[in-house]
């Protein structure tokens, strides 16, 4: 167990990767036939590369031999890594062949965007875009917002033995009681969810007068805590009862997958287990909601019913790291828009597309807090955390307060590096919070209805690589920084 | 004694010693109010009668509080007391310590007044007053001398003066210094307090010295003493530090410096023990911060309008003055139009690391730092080598997980304050990068610093809305008795038996 270089571990690294390759390369080609449908014309060198792509997954699936991920705990780290570099680098094909994006730089950002469902975007007229490139956006979100677990439904069979500390890595032990025993069934029972879901709300949609074609692409963002749209004003041109249904999606984008699988199959014991997390979500949406709905009433001076509208959506919008948008949030009041993205900080549930620290974080944060506060007073108390009535073990705790303070400092380094970069102060802020939870529009030029167009390559690098870091939480990639992961011991 | 009475003996509240301890340090300070009357004498300002007032103002409080209300006072201290003397006391001397500025007239309205008096106490620096030349001199020297005593803070001070305390000593030191670990010089809190009040005292005495020697006039000698030494960062004058030559800008580079520097260590120092001073991590680490701040931002002023020496003394003076969270600011630095961004950087980076623990200065502290980094990074490489034990040691020392964890608790708190600072000054129109700035330098008590121009190079204090001016003398007083006796106070676990 001591370098990667022998070719079984390199192996191990490049053999799960082919079957990912393999479905993206087809994705793109799926998307430009459902173009055509919308008269765009065929993409021969869009084609070409898909095939290319697919030929290179399949290749890699079938002549590389399987590794055993056994033989090296730092395996399933890198290959996470690695994995989503590499998809989010050939998701910038379709871009880039057909000239939509031009720059290598833009088109990462934006592929990387999609893939980790952020929804923060490049393009200045998205309306101008071709059908095919729209539905490509609107299906890496998709398929990012899932994220590794469904890639871990077709990488984890290709595996040895070694399931869990993949799954782990991703979910980096948030998750700790699930509902189903075995990791695969979990995975299966997000993605039966997930799909149903998404049925569901294309068709509900398109019952609310939409037409099919931004049914589908909505309910792929939103569902998928995403954020991109069809249209320059995000969401605020749609009728309102498509809105709210869109808001409907988003809070349910925030919400553990497998809780709504127990709640859907009535299998109320195993909801107990979630119940508490469940609760600050909604308390916490519904904090987002009413601070938004009234500050936009008795300070902007918008109607009851307006505010009422524009409040909770965009409240679920940040709460749930969707960042879908249903006015120019820019035009809001300053310190709104501060505790607003703070809220978005704490994101939505464990288990959720959602991204930010998770509430279940957030609690046990608190609570953590409080503790020390009382054991300062009662410095022989013993008063475990509890959540859900059950003691939180104390590596939990470490973790928490871990994964918090490694949040804290890779938002620090990246706004310093930002500001380097010649980015504003403000914008920087907003960008490095809105691309770090997964909320995607930041404040000032990137906010609201703006977009990151304005900013130079390295910046747009950079906050690519943020999002990465955002959505794999953190740990999995600042591990790859330290020099002794990479030394033999 | 049966278990029961001594148990409810326990929980009784011991007020009477809070208000005897409180009354005592109320008599010292109305005591030093002795020598800003007598400057005002001397200088014929006007405000002789005002600072006499004050000063029998506070030492009639001093007294009914000492000798009325506190009478009979059991010395028994308990955790719950000490954070209540800690907090009260922290509230109540700044009230009474804005007094000579109220009635000296100097400063129009009462919120002004605390705002300046809880800027001097918490060794912050920040000031409203705009024209500093029209306000009578005594009032000037009180307000240097609450830096001085707030530098080492209320609490040592009681400690220092009240040897009968024993074991409340160490809980009352607890209250103020929450979690940092203090190397003790002595095993008698009280005995290693004084030590480090003997330290502080020589190390003004011989700041003021060097300057008087190095031709300054007495009194921006003593208030720039004052301010370098406590770390707070007051000036007496609009002229500011421009009269100072390069010798004695030299000098106060070096104190301030020192000002940032765990005052055991300091000690060690001046008994010769410089291993010992070698040794400790953390003054590495602050050394080093210097060296590479001071050299990154003497590049990045490096121009051709300012010659490589002059840069090279400005990047130190500003960082020192900013890791030690003291706040001079040399008058080239103020009108300086644009600040570069690297600097700008750096500096924001130092304010919130902070100066080292046990030091006069404020911050995250840079021990906490050393142990929060260690700590992610051993967490991090036990992701993938499980069965490995890794223990955090500083200075050979192994840090217990309790004590890491309010740590943890500790940069919270403090996030959780800069961000709710930032959110009151962005409600009073100010720019969110300078609001940051802002909340972020009074929560580290560093007070002045060219950043608070950035946005706006006209900024000053006085022209805040009342509420964020609040806002602010709560960080302040968040800073500096750090948080958690603050907090403590405030909730509701506190008063519940």
């Amino acid at each position: 167990m001591h370098t990667l270089s022998r070719p079984s571990k390199l192996s191990a690294l490049l053999h799960p990767i082919g079957l990912p390759l393999m479905g993206e390369g087809l994705l793109m080609v799926v998307c430009n036939i459902v173009g055509l449908l919308k008269g765009d014309a065929w993409e021969p060198s869009l084609l070409l590369c898909a095939c290319a792509l697919t030929a290179l997954g399949w290749s890699l699936n079938r002549f590389v031999p399987k590794g055993d991920m056994s033989t090296d705990r730092r395996l399933p780290y890198l290959l996470v890594t690695l994995l989503w570099l590499v998809v989010a680098l050939f998701g910038t094909i379709p871009f880039l062949t057909t000239g939509c994006i031009r720059s290598l730089p833009d088109a990462l950002f934006e592929s990387m965007s999609g893939f980790t469902s952020t929804g923060a975007t490049v393009v200045n007229d998205v309306e101008q875009l071709p059908a095919t490139i729209l539905l490509w956006r609107s299906a890496t979100q998709w398929v990012g917002g899932f994220g590794i677990i469904l890639i871990v439904l077709a990488v984890v069979p290709t595996l040895g033995i070694n399931k869990y500390s993949l799954y782990t890595a991703e979910a980096s032990g948030a998750d700790a009681a699930k509902s189903t025993n075995t990791t695969r069934d979990a995975v299966r029972h997000t993605l039966s969810v997930y799909l149903l879901l998404t049925f569901f709300f294309i068709t509900a949609l398109r019952l609310s007068g939409l037409h099919w074609w931004e049914a589908i692409n909505l309910t792929f963002t939103n569902i998928s805590s995403g954020g991109f749209s069809t249209h320059n004003d995000g969401l605020s041109s749609l009728p309102h009862a498509s809105q709210w249904l869109l808001g409907a999606a988003m809070l349910l984008s925030g919400i553990n997958f497998t809780l709504m699988y127990d709640i859907g199959r009535l299998r109320f014991r195993n909801i107990k287990n979630k119940l508490e997390q469940l609760r600050y979500y909604i308390a916490m949406s519904a904090c987002c909601i009413l601070l938004t709905v009234i500050t936009l009433h008795f300070h902007d001076g918008e109607t009851w019913p307006t505010a009422l509208r524009l409040g909770t959506l965009q409240g679920i919008s940040f709460i749930s790291t969707t960042g879908s948008l249903l006015t120019d949030t820019e035009q809001w009041w300053m310190p709104l828009l501060i505790v607003l993205m703070t809220l978005t900080l704490c994101g939505g549930m464990a288990g959720s597309t959602a991204g930010g620290l998770k509430t279940m974080r957030i609690v046990i944060l608190l609570r953590n807090v409080r503790n020390l506060l009382r054991g300062r007073l009662h410095p022989h108390a013993v008063s475990p955390i509890r959540l859900n009535g059950h003691p939180v073990a104390p590596h939990l705790i470490t973790n928490v307060m871990v994964i918090f303070f490694v949040y804290a400092f890779v938002m620090v380094a990246a706004a310093c590096l930002l500001l380097l970069m010649g980015v504003p102060a403000k914008e920087t802020i907003g960008a490095t919070i809105g691309c770090l939870t997964g909320y995607g529009p930041g404040l000032g030029s990137c906010g609201g209805l703006g977009n990151y167009a304005s900013m130079c390559g390295g910046a747009k690098l950079l906050l690519a690589f943020v999002m990465l870091m955002g959505r794999l939480e953190c740990l999995t990639i600042l591990l790859l920084f330290i020099p002794r992961f990479w030394t033999r011991r | 004694m049966s278990k029961r009475t001594a148990i409810s003996h326990i929980r009784t509240f011991n007020f009477r010693l809070i208000y005897k301890l409180l009354g005592s340090l109320l008599m010292w300070l109305s005591a030093a109010m002795i020598l800003p009357c007598a400057v005002s004498l001397v200088c014929h300002d006007g405000s002789q009668f005002e600072l006499s007032i004050s000063m029998l103002l506070m030492l009639a409080a001093g007294l009914f509080l000492h000798n009325i209300a506190g009478r009979g006072a059991a010395y028994e201290l308990h955790e719950k007391e000490s954070f209540w003397l800690t907090s009260l006391m922290w509230l109540l001397i700044p009230l009474l310590g804005a007094m000579p500025f109220v009635l000296s007239g100097s400063v129009n309205n009462f919120v002004d007044a605390l705002f300046e008096s809880v800027s001097g106490f918490t060794t912050t620096g920040s000031s409203i007053l705009t024209n500093l030349d029209e306000v009578p001199r005594g009032v000037i020297v009180w307000r240097s001398m609450t830096q001085w005593v707030g530098g080492l803070g209320l609490i040592m001070f009681i400690i220092a003066m009240q040897r009968r305390l024993h074991v409340g000593g160490t809980h009352l030191y607890g209250a103020e210094f929450s979690g940092t670990i203090q190397r003790k010089l002595n095993p008698h809190m009280t005995t290693s307090v004084s030590l480090m009040w003997r330290v502080y005292i020589a190390m003004t005495i011989g700041l003021l010295a060097i300057l008087l020697l190095t031709g300054n006039g007495f009194l921006n000698a003593f208030c720039i003493t004052m301010s370098a030494v406590s770390s707070g960062g007051f000036l007496p004058s609009s002229a500011g530090l421009s009269d100072f030559s390069t010798l004695s800008l030299g000098v106060l580079t070096v104190f301030m410096l020192f000002s940032g520097i765990n005052i055991a260590l300091l000690y060690k120092l001046f008994t010769g023990h410089f291993a010992d001073m070698w040794h400790d991590e953390e003054l590495r680490l602050y050394l080093i911060l210097f060296i590479c701040g001071a050299s990154a931002i003497a590049v990045s002023m490096y121009s051709a309008c300012i010659t490589l020496p002059s840069a090279i003394g400005r990047a130190c003076f500003h960082v020192a003055s900013t890791i030690s969270t003291c706040g001079l600011v040399l008058p080239a630095d103020t009108s300086m139009p644009t600040w570069p961004l690297l600097a700008a950087i750096i500096t924001l980076l130092f304010i919130v690391l902070g100066a080292s623990a046990g030091s006069t200065g404020g911050g995250l502290k840079l021990k906490r730092v050393m142990i929060l980094f260690r700590y992610v990074q051993n967490y991090l490489l036990s992701m993938v080598h499980p069965r490995a034990v890794a223990k955090v040691k500083i200075d050979g020392r192994v840090i217990s997980n309790e004590y890491i964890n309010k740590v943890f608790a500790f940069v919270f708190l403090y996030m959780a304050f800069a961000a709710g600072g930032t959110l009151l000054l962005t409600d009073s129109g100010q720019p969110l990068a300078s609001s940051i700035c802002l909340a972020l330098a009074n929560l580290s008590n560093l007070g002045p610093t060219p950043l608070i121009h950035i946005a706006d190079p006209t900024f000053c204090y006085t022209a805040l809305p009342t509420l964020s001016k609040c806002g602010l003398i709560v960080l302040m007083l968040a800073g500096r008795i750090e948080i958690f006796a603050l907090i403590a106070i405030f909730s509701p676990a506190y008063w519940k038996r």
